[in-house]
């Protein structure tokens, strides 16, 4: 899977609500049917926070577990929309190519 | 160590402590069939500097001052290597911006009396046993001494100096002021232009495996000097 693809499955996943690594991981599994790898997903983590697209979740807790706790932000939601949108426009040109409806 | 404790040491120090726990669990419960991508991940990490999170001011800056004293000390084994006997007062075309690129990673000495007997007696503390061992070398030279012995003690000794400087630099990094970011980025490009020469300097002279490894290190020095400042894309 591409870093990018990493990415955005990861986002799609934030979106639903605020994971830690494992979960978050769990989730990709039951939406892809396969999970990332740690490389993959622990460096598709660093890259979004870097560009302020998550952050780290949650009042109560330790400190330890807040940072590992992740949310996507209002940036994130943004830009996740973009892409899906830009995905689902491909998506539907490659289909009306084949010759298939899109569902 | 275990193997998953090995992998977690290969990323950089801030993604380490920020992430460190949960990939070394992945890792550990994938097992070998993991190790790759997690490999991959920690080399694609150090290519990016500009993505780590800084979990103490500074923190990006001198660890990559700290790589780019590494890269290069690697980078001089290698060229010791590929030729052993240099001409004498004839400047390799690798050495100018090689040596341009270290002088602007180099911690400043804080102009106080009181640190800099500090950093002097960081530098002694830290590179007395090299030194000495470096003196035996010049020891064993004029004695005529040779063997399989001597030669392993030589490329140990230049092995040990280069781990005690780059150990040096790291001491520094703490008392000294740390280079700007602007500074980094223009020594890990003179870097790898540097070591970009040597590797086209050693091809000449055969040397592949020598040629190939420089290769690698100046693209590493240059994709991370480009990442220090790129704008971050905000596509995911």
């Amino acid at each position: 899977m591409y870093s990018t693809d990493a990415q955005m499955v990861v986002l799609t996943v934030l979106a639903e609500g605020p994971r830690h690594g494992y979960a978050i991981n769990t989730a990709i599994e039951a939406l892809t049917g396969r999970k990332l790898g740690p490389g993959s997903l622990y460096g598709a983590l660093t890259r979004l926070e870097a560009r302020g697209l998550i952050e780290p979740a949650g009042e109560d807790g330790d400190a330890q577990e807040r940072q590992r706790t992740m949310r996507i932000t209002d940036a994130g939601r943004a830009s996740l929309r973009v892409e899906l949108e830009q995905l689902a426009k491909v998506t539907r040109a490659g289909l009306r190519a084949l010759g298939a409806e899109p569902a | 160590m275990s193997a998953a404790g090995l992998i977690v040491a290969l990323y950089p120090p801030a993604v380490r402590e920020r992430w460190g726990a949960e990939i070394g669990r992945e890792v550990a419960e994938a097992g070998p069939r993991s190790w790759p991508d997690a490999v991959a991940g920690a080399i694609r990490l150090w290519l990016r500097p500009g993505d780590w999170p800084e979990t103490s001011a500074g923190q990006t800056r001198r660890v990559v001052a700290v790589a780019l004293f590494g890269v290069t000390a690697a980078a001089m084994l290698l060229l010791r290597a590929a030729e052993p006997a240099p001409q004498p007062l004839a400047v390799p075309l690798w050495l100018p911006p090689l040596a341009a690129g270290v002088l602007l990673a180099a911690p400043l000495p804080p102009m106080r009396w009181r640190a800099l007997r500090v950093v002097c007696a960081e530098t002694v503390r830290t590179m007395a046993a090299p030194g000495v061992a470096v003196a035996a070398i010049f020891a064993l030279a004029y004695s005529d001494a040779t063997g399989v012995a001597v030669f392993a003690f030589y490329w140990a000794t230049l092995a040990f100096a280069a781990l005690r400087a780059c150990t040096l630099v790291a001491r520094c990094l703490r008392i000294c002021v740390a280079p700007t970011t602007r500074r980094l980025r223009a020594a890990l490009l003179l870097v790898g232009a540097g070591l970009l020469a040597g590797a086209y300097q050693t091809a000449a002279a055969t040397a592949v495996a020598v040629t190939v490894a420089l290769a690698l290190l100046a693209a590493l020095a240059l994709r991370a000097g480009h990442n220090l400042v790129s704008p971050r894309p905000d596509r995911p």
